[in-house]
């Protein structure tokens, strides 16, 4: 399960702005709306006859899958890097 | 793969003999690592990662793209994707052979996609342009 989503956003001028998000406290905090989302979620499966179980199985093995992910872009003096651990 | 470039482009120019391109190429592949690194690099022989690196220079800007996927995550997508109903499929398919690609995507099974990125391991894409790099390649 993904622990840390870090990000850091490099700008031509100013100071590089780091994000730090631990991610099962955000998840725990906004877990209403988690569950809200993921009912929305069956309801759309529903309507467009995909199944609903393999549907959210999938959704949270893709879920689980995202550490290691690493996007660096950089443009110029400009930069932004997210990294998920 | 730029070093192998300015020497065909030498070549063509006439700079160069047909041999001495020759003996320059080798020599760059000579420097290169050798394949065998790669493998030697991964314990247990299995890529974990995706990469796709772009490199570009617009208006004397340089700009990269520097992507890495884990492989877990291309299957979870790949099971996911088995999960697109027929007729989402159909509405692709026609698309595609509007866009000139006729490719029946109904005809990909989880299975092939599975085998398909078991594969990717030994996969490398190079792509040369003069002001554009890209790389795909695992680890």
């Amino acid at each position: 399960m993904p622990q840390l989503l870090t990000a850091r956003v490099t700008r031509p001028q100013g100071r590089p702005i780091r994000i730090w998000v631990p991610v099962l406290p955000t998840v725990l905090v906004l877990s209403p709306l988690l569950i809200l989302a993921t009912l929305a979620a069956a309801v759309a499966c529903l309507v467009y006859h995909v199944r609903v179980v393999p549907a959210l199985g999938a959704g949270w093995r893709l879920f689980f899958a995202l550490p290691g992910t690493r996007i660096d872009i950089r443009d110029g003096r400009s930069a932004v890097l997210v990294s998920i651990w | 793969m730029n070093q192998r470039r300015d020497i065909l482009d030498m070549l063509a120019e006439g700079k160069i003999t047909p041999e001495e391109a020759e003996q320059l190429i080798a020599a760059i592949e000579r420097d290169r690592p050798p394949v065998t690194a790669i493998s030697e690099a991964r314990p247990n022989g299995k890529a974990k990662y995706l990469h796709v690196v772009v490199d570009s220079t617009e208006n004397d800007k340089p700009s990269r793209v520097n992507v890495r996927v884990p492989m877990q995550l291309l299957r979870a997508g790949v099971r996911l994707a088995a999960l697109i109903p027929p007729q989402a499929l159909a509405r692709a398919n026609a698309e595609l052979s509007r866009s000139g690609v006729p490719f029946d995507l109904t005809q990909l099974k989880p299975d092939q996609l599975e085998a398909l990125i078991e594969q990717l391991d030994e996969l490398t894409v190079d792509v040369d342009e003069p002001d554009t790099t890209v790389r795909v390649f695992c680890e």
